[in-house]
């Protein structure tokens, strides 16, 4: 009986093997889970929106979207990672149009050009820049707050994620453009700068939707503008800044799919559809606005124009505003 | 709805069978991942992230995940006691009097009393955790750039009362902490430091694998040494449960431990490190005998321990009450939440009283499946010690690896670990204790953030420290201890002297 069972056990274990082997030489792609690397670390922004991606995914594909983290060198070494990866679609950068793509290219040498090893799959969102203040503050409004200081000489300390971010580089430019003082106090990423101003040790705030729209809906932001060129979807009743009369705006941090350079073009095709259903998903929706993070779907060869020109706009941002990293 | 109704709700709900049964499976994993090294909850929870999203109810994965994050508080002090490895940052100064305790064949004791401790710790601070959420939580987020200076400052004063006998090597391995803090971008300035072309080392050294590398790899390399005779602890086990004396003698440990953990563990990003690291310093204070620590007192065991339960308790509080998640792991179970369309902050408790009120119950259920699961693994942990080395050591060290690597999925990190081992070696080798170091690795950075925010906020004026009521506190409590050690120290030698000139 006992040796039975063993030999059955076997033949079944080759059969499987055998047929395992004739299934992935005849079925096309993607036929084994894909892999996602998100450049950051679990439970920020990036991530929340690869991970809403991950769990809408298998509705539109045989095989899993797996989220792997790879947060080590401030995100490059997640996108050097797909950079080398073999193109075969198997391997897949999730966030596409972070900062260090946008911003960091211009501030020093990356060891990989994040435009031409990379192909671009579909932008996913867009997660802009919104200046807030405390509800405490006395200010209602950013000239109210830019007045203030011009006729007191103080300068108006602000929190930032990061310096040199996206953040900084939007705020720094508010301050040029209204020909004001403005102290940017950076921070160790996006959730201990709103802490800071959630406590009132700063007077003024910037952070992406997903991290101050609670804190608006709360009660103790009250927010002042967005820095986008239009309304932000995400957000419809906060003014531009250029609404307000100052003359910046900046496309914040760009969140779409990736993958390496050489990836044969039917499979980013497939990737590409299979990303246009994923946005349209209810579900995917529902999970989205609970995030805060506004849908802004552009197919492969528009998000790569797009990608170009915001890069080419933080280039001449940094260039004018003389921002280095020292 | 009152806290009172709140609660009762909150208990009808955890302890459905199913509620229950993701409560016991959280608790099962969270001591798994507690024992095995290197394994840290952050890690584990974001693996476990992608099952949650078939579990249904959003209680049920939050009990679940709630349960792997304080129950690896439990399980952490475990290795930290046998094996001198550190699970996570608060439970290095375990390692301290802990391990010490286990060479002289306590670890029995000194298990026991830590699963006690966070068993009355963690249970203590849900009570306050019920009664006082909001207001805590406003004194949370008073503390600003300035405040966490001198909390960190006061902190790494702390860090050196555990270098042990010398206080020059002391210093000497706490500036080694403080350097390898430095590498990587600095938030400041946008400017990598030290990385010396390496990618992988902008976003700097991780916390488990220098403390890990140190304490743990550098202990194996160091017996491997010791041919033949790798007794350890192996031979002499000793009794297994703590004593009546023992309890005397931690019961107020414990209770000091629970008040620290729950008030300063609730600060964002280091609370918990801090705390432990207070509650060692103040129970080296107040003992009648502190020469006993650093060889194995089981105050010093007791507090911390208690310490970092009630901090991983209090977490939650910035957490459900304010939508700020203050580390790592708490960063995952916000995630978790959110994915299931649930938004921790104000208003969690109105909009989902079920989440709320569910967690909170769940909290006491846990905490009384822990004891119940780790008092009796004591023993088994205990007999752990009687694997010959040989298996025992490279088992340790596979764990290790995959721990290491799981932080942030590079191989790097495997190779940092080995560099950390062999500097663990050295430094036992040169009899200096190693306790510094990490703690000055994760307070560095704090110290120097926070005071150059704090002087962008205040246009450079160093007053800023002193003006505001919370860090003139603790900055005129790091000056008196200062000074009184300066007086103590000078006095001690001036008899010293005179004794001397007398004889």
């Amino acid at each position: 009986m006992k040796r039975f069972l063993i030999s059955s056990f076997f033949t079944a274990l080759v059969a499987t093997l055998m047929l395992a082997g004739t299934v992935s030489a005849q079925d096309k792609y993607p036929s084994k889970p894909i892999n996602g690397i998100v450049p950051a670390s679990a439970g920020g922004s990036t991530d929340l929106m690869s991970r809403a991606i991950e769990k809408v995914w298998p509705k539109y594909c045989p095989q899993p979207l797996v989220v792997v983290n790879k947060p080590g060198g401030a995100g490059v070494v997640a996108t050097e990672f797909v950079v080398r990866s073999k193109p075969d679609g198997y391997t897949l950068y999730l966030g596409y149009g972070s900062g260090h793509d946008i911003v960091m290219p211009h501030l020093q040498k990356m060891p990989y050009d994040p435009y031409k090893d990379l192909v671009a799959i579909a932008r996913i969102s867009v997660h802009s820049v919104v200046v807030v203040t405390g509800t405490k503050s006395e200010f209602n409004s950013l000239p109210d707050m830019i007045a203030w200081s011009k006729k007191e000489n103080k300068p108006i300390t602000t929190s930032v994620s990061m310096k040199a971010g996206a953040q900084d580089i939007t705020i720094t430019a508010i301050a040029k453009a209204a020909g004001v003082n403005i102290v940017t106090v950076p921070f160790a990423g996006g959730a201990e700068a709103v802490t800071a101003l959630a406590g009132g040790h700063v007077m003024l705030g910037a952070g992406h939707p997903s991290e101050v729209a609670p804190h608006i809906k709360a009660g103790r932001f009250k927010p002042l503008a967005v820095a986008l060129p239009q309304r932000d979807p995400s957000l419809p009743n906060i003014p531009t800044l250029k609404e307000l009369g100052i003359n910046v705006s900046t496309w914040g941090s760009v969140k779409g799919i990736g993958a390496p350079a050489a990836t044969p073009k039917e499979v980013v095709a497939y990737l590409e559809a299979t990303l246009k259903k994923v946005t349209a998903d209810e579900e995917f929706k529902k999970i989205m606005a609970d995030l805060d993070q506004p849908i802004m779907y552009l197919n492969g060869a528009d998000f790569a124009k797009f990608l170009q020109e915001v890069h080419a706009d933080y280039g001449k941002l940094i260039k004018e505003l003389n921002i280095t990293i020292q | 709805m009152g806290i009172f109704d709140g609660i009762i709700s909150g208990f009808f709900i955890a302890l459905t069978p199913m509620n229950l049964l993701f409560a016991l499976l959280g608790a099962l994993i969270g001591t798994a991942v507690g024992v095995l090294p290197g394994l840290g909850p952050a890690a584990t929870i974001a693996l476990l992230l992608p099952i949650t999203y078939s579990i249904a109810s959003p209680v049920a994965a939050v009990i679940m995940m709630a349960g792997i994050y304080y129950g690896a508080m439990y399980g952490g002090s475990t290795t930290s006691i046998l094996l001198n490895l550190p699970g996570e940052a608060a439970s290095v100064v375990t390692c301290i009097d802990g391990y010490k305790m286990a060479q002289k064949g306590q670890a029995g004791p000194a298990l026991g009393i830590a699963a006690i401790g966070s068993f009355i710790a963690g249970s203590v601070a849900v009570v306050g955790l019920t009664l006082f959420a909001p207001p805590i939580a406003e004194f949370a987020l008073s503390f600003g750039p300035p405040e966490k200076f001198a909390l960190a400052l006061l902190g790494l004063l702390m860090a050196v009362t555990l270098s042990g006998e010398s206080v020059t090597k002391g210093l000497i391995i706490m500036v080694l902490g403080l350097l390898f803090g430095t590498v990587g971008i600095d938030p400041i300035s946008g400017k990598s430091r030290f990385d010396f072309g390496v990618t992988e080392l902008q976003s700097g050294f991780d916390f488990v694998t220098l403390a890990v590398g140190v304490f743990g790899l550098g202990e194996i390399f160091y017996n491997l040494e010791q041919q033949g005779n790798v007794e350890i602890v192996t031979t002499r086990v000793g009794q297994v449960f703590p004593r009546m004396a023992d309890w005397a003698k931690s019961r107020m440990a414990i209770l000091r431990g629970t008040l620290i953990g729950f008030f300063i563990g609730i600060i964002p990003g280091g609370g918990a490190v801090i705390s432990s690291l207070l509650s060692y310093a103040v129970e080296k204070k107040v003992s009648k005998h502190p020469e006993e620590f650093g060889h194995g007192a089981i105050e010093g065991v007791a507090g911390p321990e208690a310490a970092n339960n009630a901090a991983s308790s209090s977490s939650f509080i910035p957490l459900l009450t304010l939508g700020i998640p203050g580390n790592a792991a708490i960063a995952m179970i916000f995630a978790c939440l959110l994915i299931k369309g649930v938004k921790p902050g104000p208003f969690l408790i109105v909009e989902h009283p079920d989440v709320f009120w569910g967690v909170i119950a769940s909290m006491y259920i846990g905490n009384i499946m822990l004891i119940i699961l780790n008092l009796p693994l004591v023993g088994i942990w205990v007999q752990l010690l009687r694997v010959p080395y040989g298996i025992l050591a490279p088992v340790v060290i596979l764990f290790t690896a995959i721990g290491s690597y799981s932080i942030a999925n590079q191989a790097f990190d495997l190779y940092a670990l080995i560099a950390f081992g062999v500097l663990g070696y050295v430094l036992r080798k040169l009899k200096i204790e190693a306790g510094p170091l990490p703690l000055a690795f994760i307070l560095g950075p704090m110290i120097e953030g926070s005071m150059r925010q704090s002087l962008l906020m205040s246009g450079g004026s160093f007053s800023i420290f002193v003006t505001r009521p919370i860090s003139s506190t603790i900055v005129a409590l790091f000056a008196i201890f200062i000074v009184g050690q300066a007086v103590l120290a000078i006095r001690r030698t001036g008899r010293c002297s005179k004794a001397q000139k007398a004889a």
